[in-house]
């Protein structure tokens, strides 16, 4: 059927240094992780010849999985199903959370935590779970001269208010990423709907925060909806912060309308489903955290 | 590109686009008839194949990782004794998923079985294409229902009630786990 196409080429480069040469030679050439949201698109095949790709499975540096005593460090290439794998006993339980949010074993195999990251337009269970953990991205950034540059980006940073991807300057590779051990007792992490099937209603929300004698510290909340936005509320952690537990109904009752406001203030388009699965699951963490605070 | 590979047991040289998705191989070059999905890379879950011997979505495997790998597809997979053991469960339970579905989620319960027996564990190592490291699959041992469900969903047809399919899962594994007993 496509046989009078040209066959697109794909670079194998096996280590960093031959991926910068070829990034340098073909600035527009395509970064292939696992291909999960690549292939997912309608367009995918048959693809414009002129584009290069860069499978970046090869590259050993980017597979492995680190831990210090201070962190752990994720290479962009480790899959969903080798993070599950090899670090169940490691990871926060935020992180876990999203990864067996991704349905099927199948799929975990293929999604790789970078490719997951760098998503220019859907905005998935991984990049919210991440946020909330204060979790650094290695950005590598190939400029025109021939230089490349290593930045270090928290990872809430790499998208803006409606979750789209904030582009760099220059063909970039993200490389690794960092997250902290130093996280919070209280982590949640809740889902609605299948972001993949049905992004315009499903919605992502992840949470953790410490406890300080009987009060909330360190809080950290992102809300995700797949299609319109990736919402981190400075006002609303700012709330949650220094609140002594148990929390009244009636506070939860008023930041949950806080929310509700903010939500409407930032994504007008929000539908009405999408904005009240977010308001009940953050209005059931935080009865969940006072079942847990009473509990102990 | 020139894709050196096996299908169904058959050594094949094809001359196809290096991004070209597997599906499209199998139905476009190869010819087979066993998948029928449409759904542009959604995981409707309809276009499983074994690529050396793991499950995978034909429609996410693109041609350029597929360099002499192993394809079964469930032409290839329906002769084997795996496959009686899963058919032999469709008979016992009294379900069997409708024609459209009856390939992929044959497969997805192999790939269940699979990581409930940890055949791969046991037997030989696997890697899945294109990648440098060999991949312990599923870490479910136990017959947990919460997991088998969320594999069970990936496929979307809704011929059958996840209780049929765990139903199946559970009279299949039984046979699997009887015969591996039997070839220890």
């Amino acid at each position: 059927m496509y046989e009078e196409l040209r066959s697109t080429t794909v670079h194998t480069p096996i280590t960093l240094s031959e991926y910068g040469q070829i990034a340098n030679r073909f600035p527009d050439a395509l970064n292939w992780a696992g291909g999960t949201y690549l292939m997912s698109r309608p367009n995918f095949y048959p693809m414009d010849s002129n584009i290069e790709i860069i499978d970046l499975s090869g590259i050993e540096e980017l597979q492995r999985i680190t831990r210090t005593d201070r962190y752990i460090e994720i290479g962009s290439m480790v899959t969903a199903a080798q993070l599950l794998d090899t670090g169940r006993q490691i990871l926060p339980p935020v992180l876990l959370g999203a990864l067996t949010s991704i349905g099927s074993t199948i799929v975990r195999r293929q999604i790789t935590v970078g490719g997951s990251l760098c998503i220019p337009d859907i905005r998935l269970s991984i990049p919210t779970a991440l946020a909330v953990l204060d979790a650094m991205a290695e950005v590598r950034i190939y400029l025109a001269n021939g230089k490349n540059v290593t930045r270090w980006i928290p990872v809430s940073r790499l998208y803006d208010k409606d979750g789209k991807f904030v582009p760099f300057e220059g063909k970039f590779l993200l490389t690794h990423i960092r997250i902290g051990l130093q996280y919070g007792a209280y982590q949640r992490f809740l889902i609605t709907g299948n972001p993949m099937r049905e992004g315009n209603f499903s919605v992502i929300i992840a949470f953790q925060a410490e406890k300080t004698a009987v009060a909330l510290g360190k809080v950290q909340l992102c809300v995700t909806f797949p299609k319109k936005g990736f919402f981190i509320s400075k006002e609303i952690i700012g709330q949650l912060s220094g609140i002594n537990l148990p929390i009244a109904p009636k506070t939860i009752w008023t930041i949950t309308g806080n929310l509700k406001g903010e939500l409407r203030k930032t994504y007008p388009s929000l539908s009405s489903l999408q904005q009240e699965r977010a308001l009940r699951r953050f209005a059931s963490i935080l009865y969940d955290l006072n079942t847990l605070y009473l509990q102990s | 590109m020139n894709l050196d590979c096996t299908i169904d047991g058959k050594g094949l040289s094809l001359s196809v686009n290096s991004n070209k998705p597997l599906l499209l191989i199998l139905t476009e070059d190869v010819g087979i008839k066993s998948l029928n999905s449409n759904c542009h890379g959604t995981h409707c879950g309809n276009c499983l194949v074994l690529v050396n011997d793991v499950v995978v979505l034909s429609c996410l495997m693109p041609a350029f990782r597929l360099k002499d790998a192993t394809i079964q597809t469930f032409e290839g997979f329906s002769k084997t004794r795996q496959c009686r053991d899963i058919e032999r469960a469709y008979q016992v339970s009294g379900n069997k998923p409708c024609p459209n579905c009856y390939a992929s989620k044959t497969l997805l319960i192999e790939s269940i079985l699979q990581s409930l027996t940890g055949e791969h564990h046991a037997g030989r190592e696997i890697t899945m294409p294109g990648r440098i490291h060999n991949q312990i699959v599923g870490d479910t041992k136990q017959l947990d229902e919460d997991s088998i469900t969320k594999e069970l969903a990936l496929n979307t047809c809704q011929c059958m009630d996840t209780g049929e399919l765990l139903q199946i899962v559970e009279i299949a594994l039984s046979y699997r786990r009887r015969k591996n007993v039997r070839r220890a």
